[in-house]
């Protein structure tokens, strides 16, 4: 969900892209040496009155059409501010980056996918965050999705991250009272649901397809692997622990523990009518489980942390607020980012969004704290990864999700899919 | 329009040999009058289409990528190198080798069930010729997302409609779209569906266009309904044909929707098509790679329809 690739009509991109190349190459512009290669300095920081100006915010679905009345009380502590946000929709969201990022036409301040990062960052875009800005207290794999080649562009605004769903009671029945921790306890209660509490399939792992590297890689990022060296110039993809990761993966599907001929989207239901009683994914499956099932299915939604091999590790996605260089009131758009990521904001956007702060010291609130399953997905954060923010990420993950299709659909042996997607990544390159 | 200009124009038409040696003819006023009020027209078409045609051609040799737009002319040329890449590329080979199979088999099946849809309305139903002209033709104006929903639940394989059916005659059917054997035919089976009505209404115009007297003609000399239909109806709507063949060969060529809102060109790549993969590297920002792969389609498009153009001419 985090990961959005543009879904606009083709002839749009086409079109608009070529138009625009036709319009500059017209207007004969030319720009020599700012292409983003070198990691630029933050040169800005934060004064300390109050915010003044206008301010244009962009923000995605519903948290666009939430984050109003959020900014109500920015509006209030800072007078003589206004904040006006414009919501996207996401499907046509990267677009309107790209197109508003070559025009020029960008608004002050924006929520971004936090995949996006490297590619806006590359087509220097973002304002580094300035410097003195505290940063200790997100959670540190959020953090990481916004610095690109070393510098941080913006705040991570909320998170997400995934762990194992499961059925109460249907594990009960399985035998199985506490959840397991490790690789091998995960294959067994697995098993367990298909032999005695009489699922179709163990567990829900997604064969392939679009963003399905997200389940794949806490696998491998569990077992030691990485996707790339430490500065993020080589892929890393062919390391024997990616294979290890792989071949967990993989076996799920050989043993017919997991299904390769599930219909896309039905995980709720299957969830629901025990079909499929076990699912890796993020928070926001709980309420639509809950939906479906009504409240008695609710007390029987039961999650637990990734399984451990030498870590447990999961993927962290969510977004991150930005301010844009083109920005002309940047010290204020700062000052609204700052204002974010206060505990006490944080809280109140969880309230009002259901979005989970990327603030720690937020969890502790007693709206979070005591639900039945949030405190799982804190312990979780605590460790989880983002991807590497490249500028090629999304064209490297759907040649990820395209060679994991094959080991899971068609038998490729998992030492030849991580040299496929080492030998694509590489081919691609990271952009930089 | 005076005699004179008719002649002059006829003239023209079949010039003999070499354009006249008169050379240049100062613009009259009416030639001027007209490239006058044509140049709003000349403007934006060579603003909004020549002009990023050609700049896409440039751009297809160099290495052009999406950060690059606000610096067009710092980009370098690269040869053939996306060329190359493109045809070496195993997901274009077989996005390629997918398209062909979809025209090769979706081309004719359109065009059989246009013409035939057509026969039917032109000698069967005329009374209720509009109705069932309305019903054929509307699924080519209905929005393929909506279209989609409906298929989605004809081809699903638990509580689909097609496999209920197929279960009512002891027929245990495939996962459809998630099948790598039958994606595909699901996929041709559904534009099929949705384009044949307007080849139908092209081919019911020429039908019309048909005088009865020819097939009274044909039925005086004792020549049956197949007779009639194969020696005197199918020759003389063969402009017809050529017409829809050449468009719905074209549309098909550029075979694009069916598998981004169905399939997303799985499973395993086997839907996917030129114009998708193409379309997935202007999103990665690879403009230079994807107006290549733009190319090479145009040109096979150009190819197969210089070829139908030949076979189907009139002699």
């Amino acid at each position: 969900m985090f990961t959005q690739t543009n879904r606009v009509r083709r002839r749009l991109v086409t079109g608009g892209a070529l138009l625009t190349a036709t319009a500059l190459a017209l207007a004969g512009c030319g720009r020599s040496e700012d292409s983003g290669a070198a990691a630029p300095e933050s040169t800005t920081s934060v004064g300390s009155g109050p915010a003044t100006g206008d301010l244009t915010v962009w923000a995605m679905g519903t948290e666009g059409e939430n984050l109003p009345q959020l900014t109500k009380a920015f509006e209030q502590a800072n007078p003589g501010t206004k904040v006006t946000v414009t919501p996207i929709p996401w499907d046509a969201a990267h677009n309107k980056f790209t197109t508003a990022i070559t025009a020029q036409s960008l608004p002050d301040a924006a929520m971004v996918g936090t995949t996006w990062m490297g590619e806006f960052a590359g087509l220097d875009a973002l304002d580094p965050t300035p410097n003195g800005f505290d940063t200790a207290g997100f959670f540190p794999g959020a953090l990481d999705t916004t610095k690109v080649g070393g510098v941080g562009y913006g705040v991570p605004w909320y998170v997400e991250t995934r762990v194992v769903y499961y059925r109460k009671d249907l594990a009960a029945k399985a035998g199985i009272t506490t959840p397991p921790t490790d690789w091998d306890g995960l294959k067994a209660m697995a098993k367990a649901m298909q032999d005695k509490a009489g699922a179709k399939y163990g567990i829900n792992l997604q064969p392939g397809g679009q963003g399905s590297w997200q389940t794949v890689m806490p696998f491998a990022w569990s077992a030691g692997a990485s996707i790339t060296s430490d500065d993020d110039k080589q892929f890393t993809l062919d390391s024997p622990e990616m294979q290890e990761g792989l071949k967990y993966y993989q076996s799920f599907f050989t043993e017919k523990v997991a299904g390769t001929d599930l219909p896309p989207n039905q995980t709720e239901a299957q969830f629901v009518s025990g079909q499929v009683p076990m699912f890796i994914s993020g928070p926001w499956m709980a309420g639509s489980i809950a939906k479906l099932g009504g409240d008695k299915m609710k007390a029987n939604i039961g999650v637990f942390e990734l399984p451990k091999n030498k870590t447990s590790t999961s993927f962290v996605g969510g977004s991150n607020f930005v301010v844009f260089k083109a920005s002309k009131n940047k010290d204020s758009a700062w000052k609204l980012v700052q204002w974010l990521s206060e505990a006490k904001t944080q809280t109140e956007w969880y309230k009002l969004s259901t979005d989970l702060p990327a603030v720690q010291s937020a969890w502790q609130d007693p709206s979070i704290a005591s639900d039945p399953l949030l405190p799982v997905f804190g312990k979780q954060l605590e460790t989880a990864k983002a991807p590497p923010a490249i500028v090629n990420w999304e064209q490297v993950a759907t040649a990820f999700d395209a060679e994991v299709e094959k080991m899971a659909k068609a038998g490729q042996s998992p030492a030849d899919t991580a040299k496929a997607i080492q030998t694509k990544a590489t081919s691609i390159g990271t952009g930089s | 329009m005076s005699t004179a200009t008719l002649q002059e124009k006829s003239a023209r038409v079949r010039p003999p040999g070499r354009p006249s040696a008169r050379g240049r003819r100062p613009l009259d006023r009416q030639t001027l009058a007209a490239w006058i009020l044509a140049l709003p027209f000349v403007l934006l078409f060579l603003a909004f289409s020549a002009g990023p045609v050609i700049g896409s051609l440039g751009m297809s040799f160099t290495d052009i990528k999406q950060r690059d737009l606000r610096t067009p002319f710092a980009v370098n040329g690269v040869g053939i190198e996306n060329y190359v890449k493109a045809l070496s590329d195993e997901t274009f080979r077989r996005a390629a080798l997918n398209t062909a199979y979809f025209v090769v088999v979706g081309v004719p099946l359109t065009l059989v069930a246009a013409l035939g849809a057509a026969v039917l309305l032109d000698r069967g139903v005329k009374k209720f010729q509009s109705l069932f002209k309305v019903a054929y033709y509307l699924p080519v104006v209905t929005s393929i997302v909506a279209i989609a929903v409906i298929w989605r639940f004809v081809l699903s394989p638990d509580a689909g409609l097609l496999n209920t059916v197929l279960g009512w005659v002891g027929i245990d059917g495939p996962n459809w779209l998630a099948s790598k054997t039958w994606a595909m035919p699901s996929l041709i089976a559904m534009a099929v569906w949705r384009n044949f009505g307007s080849a139908m209404i092209i081919f019911l115009a020429g039908l019309q266009g048909i005088p009865q007297s020819v097939e009274e003609a044909g039925q005086l000399d004792g020549a049956g309904s197949w007779q009639r239909f194969r020696y005197l109806i199918l020759p003389l709507l063969r402009p017809t044909v050529l017409f829809t063949s050449v468009v719905t060969g074209i549309g098909y060529l550029q075979f694009f929707e069916e598998p981004f809102v169905m399939t997303q060109g799985g499973p395993l790549n086997s839907t996917v098509s030129v114009s998708m993969y193409t379309y997935q590297q202007f999103g990665f920002g690879n403009y230079g790679l994807a107006t290549a792969m733009s190319y090479l389609l145009f040109v096979v498009i150009a190819v197969v329809t210089f070829i139908q153009f030949r076979l189907l001419r009139e002699k």
